[in-house]
């Protein structure tokens, strides 16, 4: 078992909380990536946490994505979007693939309606989706679409349980993810929460996968 | 076979079940009665005050207040006012605090499919409210006050902090030559608690409530009577309420008025022991109209208009032979709407209905009594209905009698689900189009390059058509001795073909596009059981339970297949069990009431009541679409309310009270729950021999 602990990188975000005078407790240190057998698990990855709310009321974020290679489990420094270095992307409910217009890799993704441990290989003839940043993406955006679905009387995003992404890495390989939750802590908040709770603590993923080293589709 | 508060007797006559007037040692279904004097003790003002103290009614909390029989939803249940349907229903729901209780001698409800004698609505059961008929002159007034502070505890009266209600009712009795005459008027004025979903504020909102209702008796000759009710009432809200939209949040401020007026004319004529005719006329109009203005768009407002007009004339003949009863009826209604939430509020939506329906029923020896009934809708826009019921009454012994029907109900499509044309701008602009228009507007996007993605379901739109339930009822009625009645029944009602709201389309710029389709197949079933006993003369108990079970078949056909999920403890994805199914949201598994009371003509009563109601599903926390015990619940509850009163004199009476005394509060899931509130009431009667004086 490999446990990382990552801090420093996400402190810039952090400012940007203060001058919009959420509260601190962002805490970026609950960041982890953990590895058992084949399943490496990521904790509250901040994707574009929420820095205010526009005129609407509407939460909004920095448009900072957070860059994740699924080979080495890292967290990859935005200076290196431009690379093959990551696979996967994060702000909010977006999620990039490295292909096309979201980088130079030979990404791609489709979703996989079964649970994660149901999907043993990807099949020769699936087909994989690209993006179309910043307008579609492989992975759909919506609620309902692809991995999550959006209450808007309680204000509360929820992963859907048995979507599995399926996802071709910058270098061509693959991999499966399973979403698990959009909140800080691995918990969503109440229903009856206090909307600043359900801002604040929105947009730390919590996601588990399997990447497959030698290049086949076999997990 | 009934259940109340009290003890009934067999010779008690009831009209709902059989639509003439029958003993209910004679019905051969369940029937649950109140009184007007139970309505008084308990202290009730509205519809929703007393219903929700009978067990297998739950209420519910949006547009209003609704009610859930049987487990179906509230636009399955028929409200009545002597037999004539109320309308204004929004969203479905006839909101049950519009409907004020002065004035109504009794309420009888049944429990399961009805629309054999009843038509569209009556799936899950009908609620008729039978009004007082003129009596001797006489004159009822009376007050009452009752203060409330749900922060605090304990509202203090005359205070702005608290939230105060008042209500005077004036009741007038008269003869006019050889014709009877009643005026009930009723007055409510009160801080109803704002709401504001998903949180803890609340302000008071004024609103005020006119009730009045005239009812007018004529004999003409010895075998023919006339008999005129009207109803008038009027809503009158102060709103302050904010809503939210994909995060968007929205504090409104404005007014609502609702006036509801209906009349209904009966002429009664007998032309023998054998052979009654009734005919009766009906018109009624609801116009609901609300204007809203946006803290955040000062410049902008909502307005909603919705205005409902529906005539009924109807033709209903009974004829009796040996032991044969035949009743048969035949009737034309017209139902209108013209709404700003259809295309243009200039553009009456119009259905007609022409219905006939005969009932036989059968006297088999002493024992035994069987109906069998149908009754056939033909409806101008959508496809005509047939519904049959029979049912059964065996009297095994004196002290036991069993019942059981079969029956089918349905409920036409209403205008909104054929009509309306409303897209939310403010929340990144979805729109819901009724089914008359869908697919046409939907083309019409298509061909300009709007659309982006057709649904399957768009391929399945249809003309829509009514929704049908079939329901099978079983009980048992059961008195050990004369003090103590007991009775139990089992029901289950299967519905086909509900109307569900789905997704058909989505814009080229990501918005989605509803409609309707009749797409769902559900079912609930159940017991319930309830116990009076009269343990002194002036004691008494009485309980009753509901155990309710639903689900939705489409839902556990894909449970069965292994195509639906929950997340396990880690948070992992794994296939649901059928043991993780909850079924059908907002919905109850147990519950009950109990209720005691003490009652002394002379010292006067006090009266006690304790209902409960187990978790309900309110939202679906993990993502599935399907409710499971993963998902969030609204607590269970236990509610008391207490009341006494006490005779001053012959005419004067002092009753107080206090509703909600736990002071139990759940401002997000029982918004129309307030705190405990305190009243007191004074009446004054008048009769004929006082006035002469």
């Amino acid at each position: 078992m490999k446990i990382y602990f990552l801090a420093a990188t996400v402190l810039l975000s952090m400012t940007s909380c203060e001058k919009n005078k959420l509260p601190k407790a962002v805490d970026q240190r609950a960041y982890a990536v953990e590895s058992i057998g084949k399943i490496t698990t990521v904790k509250n990855l901040p994707a574009d946490t929420i820095i205010g709310t526009n005129a609407m009321g509407q939460p909004i974020g920095a448009g900072r994505f957070s860059f994740f290679s699924l080979e080495t489990g890292q967290w990859i420094p935005n200076a290196d979007s431009n690379s093959t270095r990551w696979d996967l992307a994060f702000a909010g409910t977006v999620v990039r693939v490295n292909n096309a217009t979201s980088g130079p890799g030979a990404g791609g993704a489709f979703v996989f309606n079964g649970t994660f441990e149901s999907l043993q290989s990807v099949s020769a003839d699936s087909v994989f989706r690209l993006d179309n940043h910043p307008v579609t993406y492989a992975i759909p955006r919506g609620s309902g679409r692809a991995w999550y679905t959006y209450d808007g009387p309680t204000n509360l995003l929820s992963p859907i349980p048995g979507r599995t992404l399926v996802i071709r890495t910058a270098t061509g390989k693959f991999a499966k993810v399973e979403m698990l939750n959009y909140y800080r802590g691995g918990n969503t908040p109440s229903a009856t929460a206090p909307d600043s709770v359900k801002l604040k603590d929105q947009r730390f993923l919590h996601f588990r996968y399997t990447f497959q080293a030698n290049g086949s589709g076999q997990f | 076979m009934a259940q109340s508060d009290t003890l009934l007797s067999l010779e008690e006559v009831v009209v709902t079940a059989t639509r003439q007037e029958r003993r209910l040692g004679n019905i051969t279904i369940p029937v649950s009665l109140i009184q007007q004097k139970q309505i008084q003790q308990a202290g009730a003002l509205r519809l929703r005050d007393i219903l929700q103290e009978q067990a297998g009614i739950q209420l519910t909390s949006s547009f209003g207040t609704g009610i859930q029989m049987q487990g179906l939803n509230p636009e399955h249940t028929l409200i009545l006012i002597d037999g004539q349907p109320l309308i204004g229903r929004s969203s479905g729901v006839l909101d049950i605090s519009r409907i004020a209780v002065a004035g109504i001698k009794r309420i009888e409800i049944i429990k399961g499919p009805f629309s054999s004698l009843y038509g569209s609505e009556a799936m899950a059961g009908v609620i008729n409210l039978i009004t007082e008929n003129p009596t001797t002159p006489s004159i009822i007034s009376s007050i009452r006050y009752g203060v409330a502070d749900p922060d605090q505890g304990w509202g203090v009266p005359f205070t702005n902090n608290s939230f105060q209600q008042t209500e005077a009712n004036a009741e007038f009795s008269y003869l006019l030559g050889k014709l009877k005459v009643k005026h009930v008027n009723n007055l409510l004025f009160a801080d109803g608690v704002s709401f504001r979903p998903y949180s803890k504020d609340r302000i008071p909102r004024p609103l005020h409530r006119i009730s009045h209702q005239t009812s007018v008796q004529q004999y003409l000759g010895n075998k023919t009577e006339l008999r005129i009710l009207a109803r008038f009432n009027q809503d009158r809200f102060q709103q302050e309420f904010s809503v939210r939209n994909n995060g968007i949040l929205i504090d409104s401020y404005g007014r609502e008025l609702n006036n509801e007026l209906n009349v209904q004319p009966t002429l009664f004529f007998r032309l023998s022991d054998k052979i009654r005719f009734y005919t009766r006329g009906y018109i009624t109009s609801y116009v609901g109209d609300q204007k809203l203005h946006f803290v955040q768009k000062p410049d902008s407002s909502y307005l909603d208009r919705f205005e409902q007009r529906f005539y009924r004339i109807e033709e209903q003949v009974d004829i009796k032979r040996n032991n044969h009863t035949i009743t048969t009826g035949i009737g034309i209604q017209l139902e209108q709407a013209n709404s700003t939430r259809y295309d243009a509020l200039a553009n009456r939506k119009q259905n007609t209905v022409s219905y006939f329906f005969a009932q036989w029923e059968t006297k088999v020896g002493e024992k035994w009594i069987t109906i069998l009934g149908a009754r056939y809708d033909h409806h101008s826009l959508f496809a005509d209905a047939i519904t049959p019921k029979w049912s059964l009454r065996f009297q095994a012994k004196p002290t036991l009698s069993f019942t059981a029907s079969v029956g089918q109900g349905f409920k036409a499509p209403d205008f909104r689900q054929l009509y309306l044309n409303f897209t939310n701008t403010a929340a990144g602009g979805y729109s819901v189009f009724g089914t008359q228009d869908a697919i046409r507007l939907i083309n019409e996007l298509n061909r300009v390059g709007q659309i982006a993605e057709l649904k399957p379901d768009f391929a399945k739109l249809t003309s829509l058509q009514p929704e049908h339930a079939t329901g099978i009822n079983v009980a048992m009625q059961y008195s050990p001795a004369p003090s103590i009645s007991t009775q139990l029944s089992l029901f289950r009602n299967d519905v086909q073909s509900l109307i569900d709201v789905r997704q058909v389309a989505t814009r080229v710029n990501g918005s989605q596009l509803f409609s309707y389709l009749n797409v769902k197949r559900a079912f609930t079933q159940g017991l319930e059981t309830s116990f009076q006993w009269q343990l002194h003369k002036n004691w008494s108990i009485n309980t009753g339970y509901q155990l309710l079970l639903t689900g939705d078949k489409e839902e556990l056909a894909r449970i069965k297949q292994g195509k639906e999920y929950v997340r396990d403890f880690n948070g992992s994805s794994r296939v649901m069990n059928s043991n993780d199914y909850i079924g059908l949201p907002n919905r109850s598994k147990h519950q009950g009431q109990l209720k005691i009371k003490y009652e002394n003509v002379k010292a006067g009563y006090a009266f006690l009541r304790l209902l409960y109601r187990s978790r309900w599903t309110v939202a679906n926390s993990n993502g599935n679409g399907v409710h499971d015990v993963q998902d969030e619940y609204a607590n269970g509850f236990v509610q008391l309310h207490i009341a006494g009163g006490l005779p001053i004199n012959n005419s004067i009476s002092i009753q107080a009270g206090i509703d909600n005394l736990l002071n139990y509060q759940d401002v997000f899931y029982l918004p129309n729950l307030a705190g405990r509130t305190v009243f007191v009431t004074l009446r004054a009667k008048l009769d004929s021999k006082q006035l002469k004086k």
